[in-house]
């Protein structure tokens, strides 16, 4: 079951890829893509990219040789558009926040940097795991990708918990299966191109990496497809509209909504004096 | 392979924080709605007066040099506990403002904007006053304005009580303990 080119392997290879190719069809049918239109094109191009490497791993027509070409390519076009979706992402997230997009900015860019100096440190400090140059070389880009990529959501989810930013739903979504994707996928790569396993230990990584890519999509599939729940107020529902507050301050008599209205300009003006005083 | 065991512990620690923060933001949304009571008023008055720069000129010219230092870097540590508690007030009021901007009233959403904007600018602010302390902690010759932390909780103070009055006209939202 757990062998190469079995079954399962191959329904685990085409079917994430074929429902990636799927939500990309079905945002596009809805119209929904234009919330997000990076990501549609990163649906396109990372399931038909994959699909291409299946067909040419099991193609008895293309040589090895050329299958590597094929997945370096993939992996290039497909790693360039990742980094296009999660920059996307974040400058979603921080524009309705002026006091902080500047600084975030900053901080993405310079964590980028920082990221993939880091990266390239570790693909030069790795061991080559093959003596092809093409075969390790794919396996420490993989690597080398997934850092960066990690770095960056890992830095996406840190700024927005220390300011406590809102996500959109949406962008919630495509981040947290990018996030689980590029975690998993670092530590299988860091195995892979460092501590030279087994065949069967290669195959078993690759079945993990192949499931959680199918999570990662059911995720995506999720957030895209399923409507946003309605969020209810109960403290505001709790009190009829009619009903006047319990203890008002001395400065709110009243239920009039002007006398509230003077009210809050009677406080902004005490605020005022305090703040120039 | 010790390379390999590094990459695989900092990706399992970065899944468990991608995993902890998604858990902690669906109980955030769903207990948003009584956040305002995590709120500890602040003696802005006395918070004042430690960041005053002429305090500061007194202790420096009445005080010998070993004792400047030692009561300087008491007062350093009384601000970082201002400023830490000024950030976690913010912290809750940026979630009470986003709350509030799922609400229909226009004057609610622009009160709840700006609120967001003066609480973001404040935990900014108090990110890098905190890093500044820390440095003077270790040269408390060095002179030190904290004084833009002071301005800034002032303004959220202003935004914070227009957005309580808006919503809840009955409970208002205080970051600044009464004087």
């Amino acid at each position: 079951m757990l062998q190469a080119h079995s079954l399962l392997w191959n329904s685990l290879w085409i079917g994430p890829n074929a429902l990636l190719l799927l939500l990309g069809g079905v945002i596009w049918a809805r119209g929904v893509w234009r919330k997000f239109p990076t990501f549609l094109v990163f649906a396109f191009v990372s399931g038909f990219g994959d699909l291409c490497v299946f067909y040419a791993d099991i193609a008895p027509s293309v040589s090895p040789v050329s299958f590597w070409h094929i997945d370096w390519a993939s992996l290039l076009f497909e790693s360039a558009l990742k980094f296009i979706v999660i920059g996307a992402l974040f400058f979603n997230v921080i524009k309705p926040y002026k006091s902080i997009s500047k600084l975030g900015q900053n901080l993405i860019r310079g964590s980028g940097a920082a990221l993939l100096f880091l990266a390239a440190l570790t693909a030069g400090l790795s061991r080559t795991d093959s003596p092809v140059r093409l075969i390790s070389g794919a396996h420490l880009l993989e690597q080398t990708v997934f850092i960066v990529e990690s770095g960056l959501v890992l830095f996406i989810f840190v700024f927005a918990s220390f300011f406590h930013l809102r996500f959109d739903r949406l962008s919630f979504g495509v981040l947290l299966g990018f996030g689980v994707s590029a975690c998993e996928h670092l530590a299988a790569w860091a195995i892979l191109a460092n501590a030279a396993p087994s065949a069967h230990g290669r195959t078993l990584l690759d079945f993990l990496n192949m499931a959680t890519h199918l999570s990662c999509v059911l995720i995506w599939s999720y957030y895209w497809l399923t409507p946003e729940k309605r969020k209810t107020f109960p403290d505001r529902q709790k009190r009829p509209p009619t009903q006047p507050p319990s203890d008002p301050p001395s400065t709110f008599s009243g239920g009039n909504p002007k006398d509230h209205e003077e009210a809050v300009n009677d406080w902004n003006r005490e605020l005022e004096r305090l703040i120039h005083q | 392979m010790t390379l390999a065991i590094i990459l695989i512990i900092s990706a399992s620690l970065g899944l468990i924080f991608i995993l902890v923060y998604s858990v902690s933001r669906s109980l955030q949304i769903s207990r948003s709605s009584g956040i305002a009571g995590e709120i500890h008023p602040l003696d802005v008055e006395a918070f004042r007066n430690l960041v005053d720069p002429a305090e500061l000129d007194y202790l420096r010219r009445s005080l010998r040099a070993a004792e400047f230092r030692a009561v300087q870097r008491e007062r350093l540590r009384a601000m970082a506990a201002y400023i830490q508690v000024a950030a976690r007030n913010a912290a809750v009021l940026i979630q009470i403002g986003n709350a509030a901007l799922a609400s229909g009233d226009r004057r609610t959403f622009e009160a709840a904007r700006q609120l967001i904007d003066s609480a973001l600018l404040l935990r900014r602010n108090a990110l890098f006053a905190l890093l500044r302390i820390y440095i003077a902690m270790a040269w408390p010759d060095s002179s030190f304005a904290a004084v833009p932390i002071l301005s800034g909780y002032e303004r959220l103070n202003g935004s914070a009580m227009l957005l309580g009055r808006l919503q809840h006209p009955a409970v208002p939202v205080r970051i600044s303990a009464a004087r």
